[in-house]
């Protein structure tokens, strides 16, 4: 395996992506210390309790119907946050879509493949630029809830959130893969694009409908929403079902994409 | 002489469109071939079937004794690529651009100073990003990007497109240059005059077929010649149509093209008749050119 190639085609992803990577790390730090500012302190819990009472069904199963009415749980939150995810999302449909289909719609596909580089490096270095950006996101957002922790207590240890943190990385992940795979197939980079973020956005409905609705909570194990449950991790750590869903949807991504690419035309 | 690349029934389809079909091609190493034919003949589709970017849906294709594709990744670092609709990474700095492909290339770049010199781009233009060049620059960088590593064998899909005449100059003496170190040259263009400039040999393509090929000297003896009489008196020119195709006529002239091995038995028919004046030419490779589309 020539890991050389790898690596220069990472310094590639980097050099593309580094600016957004950046501001976006950081504002998810910050939207996690600003949580830290937020939460209720101990003897403060009861106006949390009074608020999610009155807050509509419909909304509660946004937030998780298991919604802790305690700083610790106010604080997972953020780990569920629109904010978060919208943040999230933006980094791996953007570096899943560069990786193949954005080199191939913008022209450059044709310097880049025409290098001895093994096709399946587009994909594996499309993978480690998803799975290095999530951490680094992931890192900074632990941080953010570690530095309020620390500024100001609520007697809740910041370890606590490392497994929101994880899974937050392995569900986001196992996104990417998806999102990879459709990279893989497409021609042009709006148009992966439009089939991540159309499926990312059907999934979060589903999910949240399943909730809502009984009728169709049967759908709710297609989602991989229904694996990162923010309030439950917190309570009691990373289920080993969602490990196992996330990373047979990460190794099952990354293979159907390098299949994928070695079939097509570039 | 070793093959630089060998085609075998090579043939690309989409759906019910034929891009190319049964293309059986063999370059020599060392020579600069010149592939011709308008656009959407099948050129840029054969350029990217050698280099592994498409697959083929018939026939074999072998670069620097490697199969092209998949099993021939680690020939490419012995292959040099200017596209034919070159797209460059708009935030990159010219200087990042050429080392992140050197870097792909895994030969080093013992050319990259010499090309950027005769192409006369500055340190200050390749700091700047890409997004600021010209197309000319853009163009002048694909070349330097193609050739820096001292290529074995480089595929140049319409390398002059957008370079002014001065720079086109500068190109013909780096495609000298590079001859003289032992490059292959695959050239594919639609500007005949500068094929028949720099090519050992050309190809033609039409609709995704080969129409012809050969060294320049045996196209160029194909060609039919053409020729001019004028007569001091009105003459039949009926008696002269077996002789080759007539291209105009007037009672006291006639343009024909003919058959280079039919000139000497026009030419004795025309003794006989109120010659004035003639004059037989080889036809221009773009005359050559266009028999083979009519």
């Amino acid at each position: 395996m020539n890991v050389a190639g790898i690596i220069t085609l990472l310094r590639h992803a980097w050099a593309r992506h580094r600016i957004p990577l950046i501001p976006i790390a950081l504002a998810v730090g910050l939207f996690e210390f600003l949580l830290t500012r937020l939460a209720p302190l101990p003897d403060e819990v009861n106006w949390l309790a009074n608020l999610m009472a009155v807050i509509p069904q419909d909304l509660r199963a946004l937030a998780g119907n298991d919604v802790a009415v305690t700083a610790g749980g106010f604080l997972a939150l953020g780990y569920g946050h629109p904010f978060f995810m919208v943040l999230m999302s933006v980094w791996i449909i953007r570096t899943s879509t560069a990786a193949v289909a954005g080199e191939v719609g913008l022209g450059t596909m044709d310097l880049l493949a025409s290098r001895p580089v093994p096709r399946w490096h587009f994909v594996a270095a499309g993978m480690k630029t998803i799975a290095l950006g999530l951490a680094l996101i992931v890192a900074s957002a632990w941080t953010g809830t570690a530095i309020g922790l620390h500024l100001r207590p609520l007697d809740v240890p910041a370890s606590d959130y490392l497994p929101l943190a994880a899974g937050a990385w392995l569900m986001f992940a196992a996104w990417g893969s998806v999102a990879l795979l459709i990279s893989a197939t497409r021609r042009d980079g709006g148009q992966a694009i439009g089939w991540s973020t159309a499926l990312l956005a059907a999934s979060f409905v589903l999910e949240y409908l399943g909730r809502l609705w009984p009728a169709i909570s049967a759908l709710r194990p297609v989602s991989l929403f229904r694996y990162y449950e923010v309030q439950s991790i917190l309570a009691s750590g990373l289920p080993r079902t969602s490990i196992l869903v996330f990373g047979v949807t990460i190794i099952g991504g990354v293979l159907l994409s390098i299949l994928a690419i070695q079939r097509r035309d570039l | 002489m070793d093959a630089a690349l060998v085609t075998t029934g090579l043939g690309k389809r989409y759906g019910a469109v034929t891009a190319l079909d049964g293309l059986s091609l063999r370059v020599e190493s060392g020579e600069v071939f010149g592939f011709l034919g308008p656009n959407g003949a099948g050129k840029t589709t054969t350029i990217r079937l050698l280099l592994g970017l498409l697959r083929p849906s018939a026939g074999t294709a072998e670069v620097l004794g490697q199969p092209a594709g998949a099993a021939g990744t680690a020939t490419r670092s012995d292959l040099g690529y200017l596209p034919g609709e070159l797209a460059l990474w708009p935030g990159f700095s010219g200087w990042h651009t050429l080392r992140f492909l050197e870097r792909l290339t895994e030969r080093p770049a013992v050319d990259r100073h010499q090309l950027l010199d005769q192409l006369n781009l500055s340190d200050a233009d390749l700091q700047r990003p890409v997004r600021t060049y010209s197309d000319g620059m853009k163009q002048k960088l694909g070349i330097v990007q193609a050739l820096q590593c001292r290529p074995r064998l480089a595929f140049l899909d319409e390398p002059t497109k957008g370079l002014d005449p001065l720079v086109q100059q500068s190109f013909y003496t780096i495609l000298t240059g590079a001859r003289a170190h032992g490059t292959t040259v695959f050239f594919s263009s639609h500007i005949l005059s500068e094929v028949e400039r720099v090519c050992d040999r050309v190809a033609i393509l039409r609709g995704g077929r080969l129409v012809a090929a050969g060294t320049m000297d045996s196209v160029l003896g194909a060609r039919r010649r053409h020729v001019r009489a004028t007569f001091t008196a009105p003459i039949d020119v009926s008696a002269l149509a077996s002789f080759g195709e007539i291209l105009s006529h007037a009672a006291a002239s006639v343009e024909m093209l003919v058959p280079r091995g039919d000139v000497a038995a026009l030419v004795r028919q025309l003794s006989a008749l109120p010659l004035n004046d003639l004059t037989v030419e080889p036809t221009s490779l773009e005359d050559a050119f266009l028999e083979h589309y009519r």
